[in-house]
C-alpha cells in the first residue's frame, strides 16, 4: 500500500493532513470513481487517492479541467457508482454548469463534491465562499471543523447523497485542507455499488432533463426542478439528526453558533479564556440546510448570539431571514450588523479569541506596551520575501527571452507606436511574473493614457492576471479593441493551455486576434504540485499516456505560425519570440510559441532519486564586473553582495541549469566542481 | 478542563523541510499520547517563498493556530524567516533554535531591501526573551553526510534545549519519529545530523 489512508486497520490513530482524512473518507466509503483537477489548497485529496487506487481497485484521475472531472464522475455516478469530484474555489466556478444542472434528475449512485476555499487567498484569486454556489444550487453542504471530521463527514456524504440521490458538497478551507491531525481510522466499505444502467430508474427519463417526465403538472426541466425541491424539504428534516450538527450546553444565556474551522477556534479560544462551559454553542456541521429544530432549541435558550464561519456569513445571513419570523428582539453579532469579525481575511484564532472574550465580557490575552513597541522597532529591521521562481526555473529564461524581445520589437517600431507592450499573465508558477517585488513601493498613476514601465526582474514581467485560460482571452479583446499602443502578449502554462486555452485560441484564430500566445511547457502541472498534465505522458495511477504535443493542438486550431523554443537557451528564446511578435504584428494573426523544457524541480529530484550527483555554478569574483544582469535573471540562487558589489552563487540552491552563465557578458560564472549539469539528466 | 498546551513554530524557506519536521513532531507527540494539529502555509512557489508551520499538542486542542506570544520554541531554519515569525509568536523565555545560513530574497538581490545581519536578528530574538542556540546547521548537515539534513540537525539542537525546559517529548521520543519519517537511504545522515545538532546545543548550554 503506498498511502497510509488504504490501510484496513479500523481503529488505527495516525497524523493526517485534512486532504489525506478527505481521501480516507472515500476509501472508507468504497469509492469507485475519483476525479479532480489539481488547485491549491485542495491537490493532495486526489494525489493521495491516485496512490491506493490501483490496490483498492478503484479509478482516480485527473482530469483535463474541473468540469470534466465533474461532468465524469456524474457519469459514473449515473451507473451507481459512488463517485468524488475534488478541486479548488475557483474550480467550482468551472463545474456549476453541470452541477447546478445534475440535481433536477439527481443519480442513483453517490456524488461528493469536495471544494477546497482559500480564506486571505494563500493560493488563490480570490477568497471565494462556494457554500452559496451550493446552496444557489440546492444541495446539501458539509464542512468539518477538525481533519477527523473531514474523514468522517466524507464517508458519511456517500450515505447522505444515496439516501436523496443528489450531490453532497463538502467545503473545506485551507486551515482543514493544509492543516493535519490526528484521526482514528473507521472500517471500509466492502461492498461495491452495481453498475448498471436504466435510463429510467425511479425517475422517468432520468438523465435527460428535457425527457418528457411530467410532475406536479409540468413538463421537462421544471418538473424535474419540482422533484428536487421536493428531495430538498426531506434534506431539510434530515439535518437535524446528522451527528456533525449538535447543541452544547452553556451556563449563561449567550449563545455562539460556529461552523467548521470557526468552531475549532471558538473551542479553542474557550480553553484560552477558562470559559470551557459558559456560553452554549450550536455546532454547526450543515450550514445549509441549517438544522432548524436545533436552531429554535439553541435559540430558546439563549439572549444574543454570535457566528462565528469561515469565509463570508453565510449562515449568519441564513439566520437573520430564520430569525426575523421566530425571535427578531435577540441580537445576532459576527460579519454583518453588529460586526466583530472582519469579512475579508481569514478567521484565525486571534480574531475569534477577540471576538469571543468581547462577546462573553471577558478580557481578551493582551501583550503589555513595552514588549508591543520592541515588536514594532524589531519588524522594522525584516526584509520582506517575495515569492520567487524555483532555482533552474525555466520560465526564467522564458521571460528573459521575454523581456528583451518586447524591448527590441518596441524599439524597431518606435515611429509606428508608443511601444507600451500588454503581457496577460495566467495561473501556475509562471504568475509569479505579476507579484512584483514586496520590497518596492507602487505609486498609482492617473492620466488615461498608454505607459511603459521598464524593470530588472521577472516578477515584473506580467501586467494582467486573473484566472485559468484568461490571458488568452483577455488580449484578444484589448486587439478587438483596437488597441495598437504596442504588443499584445499572452502566457500560460501546459497544464492551463489543455484546462481552458483550446477554445480561446479557436477564437483567436477565427476572429482574426493579432496576439502572440507563448506556451510554457514544463511537462507537468508544477504550481500545484507536478500533478501529470497531457503533456507528461503518465496518468494520475502511473500508467504511462499519449503526450499530446500543444504545437500539434494549436496547429490543427488553425494557427499558421507556431514555433517551438528550449528556454535554457537564451538567445534563441529571445529571437524566437521576436519573431513571432513580429509575425503576429505584420501578418495580423495569432502566433505560438511552445517554450518547452521540463520543470527543473523535477529533474533534480530525478538526478538525486538516482543518486546522480549535480554540480553547481560559482561566480569567479576576479572576472565579474558587477553588471547584475545575472541578478536580474531573478533566479533566487543568484544572490548580490552589496559590500563587494559582485553576484555570488548559493551552493546549496543551485540546481546547475546554466542559465546564470549564459546571462554573464564575461564569462565569469562557471561550474564549481565536477558533476553533472541539470541538462545532462536523464 | 484541558491541561496546558505546547506549541511551536516552524519557519523556513520551501524545500529546507519544514514540513518533514512538523511532522516528524506530530508523531513524537502522538507517540506520548496528545492530540496534535499541525498548520501550514507555505506560499505560491513550490521553492523559496516564506513557509511556516504552526504545530499545536496538548490533550485537548481544536485548530491548528496560534496566537501571539505563545510558542514555547521556535524552529528556525532561515535567520531573517525566523525572526519574522518569532518577533509574533515567540514567547518569553521560549527556546528558539536558528540555523545562521542565510537564504536572500529576491528583494534583496533586487536592491529592494537589506538583509538584516545575522547577529541583530539573534539579538532581536534574545531581546524577545528567546533561549537560543544558534548556528550554522546546513554546514553541520554536510558534515553529517547531506545538507538537507539541516532540518534533522535542528531538530537534534531542540532535543537538547528541551531538556532544560517542559515539554510533551524528549530526545529519544524524537529520534524514534525522525527515523520513521525520513527516507531510508539518509537515515544513517540524518541520525549522524541529529546527534552533531544535539551536541552543538549542549556545548551553547555547558557553556564549552
Ligand atoms: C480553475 C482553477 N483550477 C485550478 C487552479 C489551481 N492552479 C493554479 S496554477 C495551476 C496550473 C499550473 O500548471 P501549468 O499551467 O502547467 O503551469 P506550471 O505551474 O507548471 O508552470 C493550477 C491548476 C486554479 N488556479 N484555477
Amino acid at each position: 500500500m503506498k498511502h497510509v489512508v488504504g490501510l484496513d486497520e479500523p481503529g488505527k490513530r495516525v497524523i493526517l493532513q485534512g486532504n489525506e482524512a478527505f481521501a480516507r473518507g472515500a476509501v472508507e466509503a468504497g469509492v469507485q470513481v475519483a476525479a479532480g483537477y489539481p488547485g491549491t489548497p485542495s491537490s493532495e485529496i486526489m494525489e493521495t487517492l491516485s496512490m491506493v487506487a490501483k490496490d483498492l481497485g478503484f479509478h482516480a484521475e485527473w482530469a483535463v479541467n474541473e468540469k470534466v472531472a465533474l461532468d465524469v464522475a456524474v457519469g459514473a455516478a449515473s451507473v451507481g457508482a459512488r463517485t468524488i469530484a475534488t478541486m479548488k474555489n475557483a474550480g467550482t466556478n468551472w463545474v456549476m454548469d453541470m452541477f447546478s444542472t445534475v440535481v433536477y434528475g439527481g443519480l442513483p449512485g453517490a456524488l461528493v463534491i469536495v471544494s477546497a476555499d482559500d480564506p486571505e487567498a494563500f493560493y488563490s484569486s480570490t477568497e471565494e465562499d462556494t457554500r452559496f454556489l451550493a446552496k444557489g444550487v440546492g444541495v446539501m453542504i458539509l464542512e468539518p471543523s477538525t481533519q477527523q471530521e473531514a474523514k468522517d463527514m466524507t464517508k458519511a456524504a456517500f450515505d447522505y447523497s444515496e439516501r436523496f440521490e443528489l450531490p453532497v458538497f463538502i467545503r473545506s478551507v485551507t486551515r482543514i485542507s493544509h492543516s493535519s491531525g490526528d484521526v482514528t481510522f473507521g472500517e471500509i466499505r466492502k461492498e461495491r455499488n452495481p453498475i448498471f444502467f436504466d435510463r429510467h430508474y425511479k425517475l422517468p427519463f432520468r438523465y435527460n432533463v428535457y425527457g418528457p417526465f411530467k410532475y406536479k403538472g409540468k413538463t421537462g426541466p421544471t418538473a424535474k426542478h419540482a422533484w428536487q425541491l421536493e428531495q430538498l424539504e426531506k434534506i431539510k428534516e434530515f439535518v437535524n439528526e446528522v451527528p456533525f450538527n449538535k447543541i452544547e450546553k452553556g451556563s449563561t444565556r449567550l449563545g455562539i453558533i460556529a461552523a467548521g474551522m470557526g468552531y475549532a477556534y471558538v473551542k479553542d479560544s474557550l480553553i484560552k479564556l477558562d470559559a470551557e462551559g459558559k456560553p452554549w454553542i450550536l455546532k454547526v456541521g450543515t450550514p445549509f440546510p441549517l438544522p432548524e429544530k436545533l436552531l429554535k432549541e439553541f435559540i430558546d435558550s439563549v439572549d444574543k448570539i454570535l457566528v462565528v464561519e469561515e469565509g463570508d456569513p453565510f449562515i449568519e445571513e441564513q439566520l437573520y431571514a430564520f430569525m426575523k419570523e421566530y425571535a427578531p428582539e435577540k441580537p445576532i453579532y459576527g460579519k454583518t450588523k453588529n460586526q466583530v469579525l472582519l469579512r475579508y481575511g481569514e478567521l484565525g484564532l486571534s480574531q475569534v479569541v477577540n471576538a469571543v472574550a468581547k462577546f462573553l465580557g471577558l478580557n481578551p490575552p493582551k501583550v503589555d506596551e513595552s514588549r508591543k513597541k520592541l515588536k514594532e522597532e524589531i519588524s522594522a529591521i525584516i526584509a520582506p520575501r517575495s515569492s520567487a521562481l524555483c532555482p533552474g526555473c525555466q520560465h526564467l529564461g522564458t521571460y528573459w527571452g521575454l523581456r528583451f524581445a518586447l524591448i527590441k520589437v518596441a524599439s524597431k517600431f518606435k515611429d509606428k507606436w508608443k511601444g507600451v507592450w500588454i503581457v496577460n499573465g495566467d495561473i501556475g508558477c509562471y504568475e509569479q511574473g505579476g507579484y512584483g517585488i514586496f520590497a518596492k513601493e507602487i505609486i498609482p498613476s492617473t492620466k488615461k493614457e498608454s505607459k511603459r514601465y521598464m524593470f530588472n526582474n521577472p516578477y515584473e514581467i506580467l501586467d494582467t492576471n486573473y484566472i485559468m485560460g484568461g490571458g488568452i482571452g483577455l488580449a484578444q479583446g484589448q486587439y478587438q479593441a483596437g488597441y495598437r499602443d504596442g504588443p499584445i502578449v499572452a502566457v500560460a502554462g501546459d497544464s492551463t493551455f489543455f484546462h481552458a486555452c483550446m477554445p480561446a485560441l479557436a477564437n483567436a484564430v477565427y476572429n482574426k486576434a493579432a496576439i502572440t500566445f507563448i506556451v510554457m511547457d514544463n511537462s507537468w502541472t508544477a504550481m500545484t504540485g507536478h500533478q501529470p498534465s497531457p503533456s507528461s505522458g503518465w496518468t494520475a495511477m502511473g500508467e504511462p499516456a499519449r503526450v499530446i504535443k500543444i504545437e500539434d493542438v494549436a496547429k490543427a486550431l488553425g494557427v499558421e505560425h507556431v514555433f517551438t523554443v528550449d528556454p535554457y537557451d537564451i538567445k534563441a528564446t529571445e529571437e524566437t519570440i521576436m519573431k513571432a511578435i513580429l509575425t503576429s504584428v505584420e501578418k495580423k494573426v495569432p502566433t505560438v510559441v511552445v517554450a518547452r523544457r521540463e520543470c527543473a524541480l523535477q529533474v533534480a529530484r530525478r538526478a538525486s532519486r538516482s543518486g546522480v550527483n549535480l554540480t553547481y555554478y560559482t561566480v569567479n569574483q576576479d572576472k565579474c564586473i558587477g553588471c547584475t544582469l545575472c541578478v536580474q535573471l531573478g533566479c533566487p540562487a543568484v544572490g548580490w553582495d552589496k559590500e563587494k558589489k559582485k553576484a555570488f552563487i548559493d551552493p546549496v540552491l543551485c540546481v546547475a541549469c546554466g542559465l546564470c552563465a549564459q546571462v554573464c557578458p564575461v564569462k565569469a560564472i562557471v561550474p564549481a566542481k565536477e558533476g553533472v549539469k541539470l541538462t545532462e539528466v536523464k | 478542563m484541558a491541561g496546558r498546551n505546547y506549541y511551536l513554530m516552524i519557519a523556513g524557506v520551501g524545500g529546507q523541510g519544514s514540513v518533514l519536521l512538523s511532522r516528524i513532531i506530530g508523531d513524537a507527540a502522538l507517540m506520548k499520547g496528545l492530540s496534535v494539529r499541525i498548520g501550514e502555509t507555505f506560499g505560491a512557489a513550490q521553492r523559496g517563498g516564506a513557509v511556516h508551520s504552526h504545530v499545536r499538542i496538548g490533550e485537548e486542542v481544536y485548530g491548528p493556530l496560534l496566537i501571539e506570544d505563545e510558542a514555547d520554541a521556535l524552529l528556525a531554519l532561515e535567520p531573517l524567516e525566523g525572526l519574522r515569525r518569532g518577533v509574533i509568536y515567540l514567547k518569553p523565555g521560549g527556546i528558539a533554535v536558528v540555523n545562521t545560513r542565510k537564504v536572500y530574497p529576491i528583494d534583496v538581490n533586487v536592491g529592494a531591501a537589506d538583509y538584516p545581519e545575522v547577529e541583530k536578528i539573534l539579538d532581536a530574538l534574545k531581546k524577545l526573551g528567546a533561549r537560543l542556540v544558534a548556528y550554522d546547521f546546513t554546514k553541520l548537515a554536510e558534515e553529517a553526510g547531506t545538507t538537507r539534513a539541516m532540518n534533522i540537525a535542528v531538530l537534534g539542537a531542540y532535543a537538547r534545549m528541551i531538556e532544560e525546559a517542559d515539554a510533551p517529548f524528549d530526545k529519544v521520543t524524537l529520534l524514534e519519529a525522525m527515523k520513521g519519517r525520513v527516507p531510508k537511504r539518509w537515515l544513517d545522515a540524518n541520525i549522524k545530523a541529529f546527534e552533531l545538532g544535539y551536541k552543538v546545543a549542549d556545548e551553547e548550554i555547558s557553556g564549552k
